[in-house]
């Protein structure tokens, strides 16, 4: 599965690219983050839970790590995740760059999602995927707005 | 499989039903149980507790409200797709009811239980933006009347609040000079189409278009309001090229169609595409013979 796309935000890309290595902003971002914590300096490990609709919030634990750091223009992020309803692994880029007074970000991730949630619910996984990336990055953008005013 | 444990209270009175919604937040309305009851059984779904609103006989029932109709929301969808005032009063409803999942789950579906639950793929929710219904939501706080276009927020997402259930839905009457046409295309019969379109289309005195409204399913988090679509056919003679140009500006600038194993987001543009088109064409020639 693709996720790609790109996002508008206030600020230069160096403070954009502070908070998103910032654990405790990430974990103020990311839709259904209960715990997240830097484990390692390229490393964050995390629990999420995440219900759509009448399915109840699964929890899964999370580990993203970092490779290719191009502050503060681009870097990859390896992830892993494993859960009750399943798995996701992948690997998503993300490119900052400054356009006019703010940063377009441009993400895309290319994820592989296996397991219950994989079989169930093949035909939502598109349309939830690009929900909760609309709210952390609206989430993201509330934070930055907030920080900058 | 089994679903986990769970409480479960089976109400006598839609009051008796709001109360224990209203003192217990983890409650889960139970309406057909055609969604609800196998997420469970496969242990996506775990509420606590259930509230079975099988014994509202109050909620159940199709009754004439002025010139349209009123459907309770425990009215089973076959219930709807048999009765004569639903081909009369909400023709493309009638239409539309063959097309929702096979005749075993609309025997035991209500249409209360499909609104509510509000899955991008279902036939309802469309068809009740596409006529204009009116939701009628009740709580231990009072009764609401909501919009269907307001109803439907996101993906499973609804204006329902906490404690609050969908008590019925109305219908206004069919204007007149009306046409009405309901396509979709599932690669079975019965399955979630991988698009479906509603359509009414009414005409002026000189044959122009006056009203049109285009709702289509399967392709955004909700049913979707192809506006720009809607917009081209406006004050348009509504011939076959106005047609197309409505058909391609509603599947190139109206939606944002997800992509998955049954269908990649290009043919499900080309599948609004073709179903817009084939489903105004069936509509203006309806409202045309009305007309007359």
């Amino acid at each position: 599965m693709i996720v790609e796309g790109s996002y508008p935000l206030p600020g230069s890309p160096d403070v954009i690219w502070d908070l998103l290595m910032d654990p405790d902003v990430l974990a103020k971002v990311m839709p259904g983050t209960k715990a997240l914590s830097r484990t390692a300096p390229d490393r964050y490990e995390g629990t999420m839970g995440v219900g759509i609709g009448p399915i109840t919030a699964a929890e899964f634990e999370l580990t993203i790590t970092l490779t290719d750091l191009q502050r503060p223009a681009s870097y990859t992020m390896q992830i892993d995740g494993k859960g009750r309803f399943g798995f996701t692994r992948g690997t998503a880029n993300v490119e900052l760059a400054s356009e006019g007074v703010g940063t377009v970000m441009r993400y895309r991730a290319d994820l592989q999602v296996g397991g219950k949630i994989a079989g169930l619910g093949q035909r939502l996984l598109d349309s939830v995927s690009r929900m909760l990336t609309r709210q952390g990055l609206d989430a993201l953008n509330r934070e930055l707005t907030a920080r900058l005013t | 499989m089994k679903p986990p444990p769970f409480e479960y209270y089976r109400p006598s009175s839609l009051e008796g039903a709001l109360t224990l919604l209203a003192e217990r937040e983890e409650a889960k309305p139970l309406a057909g149980g055609q969604s609800l009851i196998p997420a469970m059984n496969f242990r996506l779904a775990a509420p606590a507790m259930l509230v079975d609103l099988n014994d509202l006989g109050e909620l159940a029932g199709i009754t004439a409200a002025g010139a349209g109709i009123r459907i309770g929301a425990m009215t089973r969808h076959s219930a709807v797709e048999r009765d004569r005032r639903i081909a009369e009063r909400a023709p493309l409803l009638w239409e539309t009811m063959p097309h929702i999942a096979h005749p075993q789950i609309r025997n035991r579906g209500t249409v209360g239980g499909s609104l509510a639950h509000a899955d991008p793929a279902a036939e309802l929710p469309a068809v009740m933006v596409a006529v204009e219904a009116t939701v009628l939501l009740r709580s231990t706080r009072g009764e609401r009347r909501v919009p269907a276009a307001e109803f439907f927020t996101g993906l499973f997402r609804t204006a329902l609040l906490p404690g609050e259930l969908v008590t019925a839905i109305e219908i206004p009457p069919l204007p007149p000079r009306t046409g009405w046409a309901f396509e979709e295309f599932a690669r079975r019969h019965g399955d979630y189409a991988l698009v479906g379109v509603a359509v009414l289309v009414t005409l002026d005195g000189g044959g122009r278009c006056e009203r049109a409204r285009i709702a289509l399913l399967s392709v955004g988090d909700g049913p979707v309001l192809a506006t720009r679509a809607m917009g081209t056919l406006q004050d348009s003679d509504l011939d076959a090229s106005v047609i197309r140009e409505a058909a391609e500006r509603g599947a190139r600038d109206d939606i944002e169609p997800p992509s998955d194993i049954h269908a990649s987001e290009a043919y499900r543009r080309q599948l609004t595409r073709v179903l817009t088109r084939r489903a105004l064409t069936r509509a203006v020639a309806r409202a045309r013979e009305a007309s007359r």
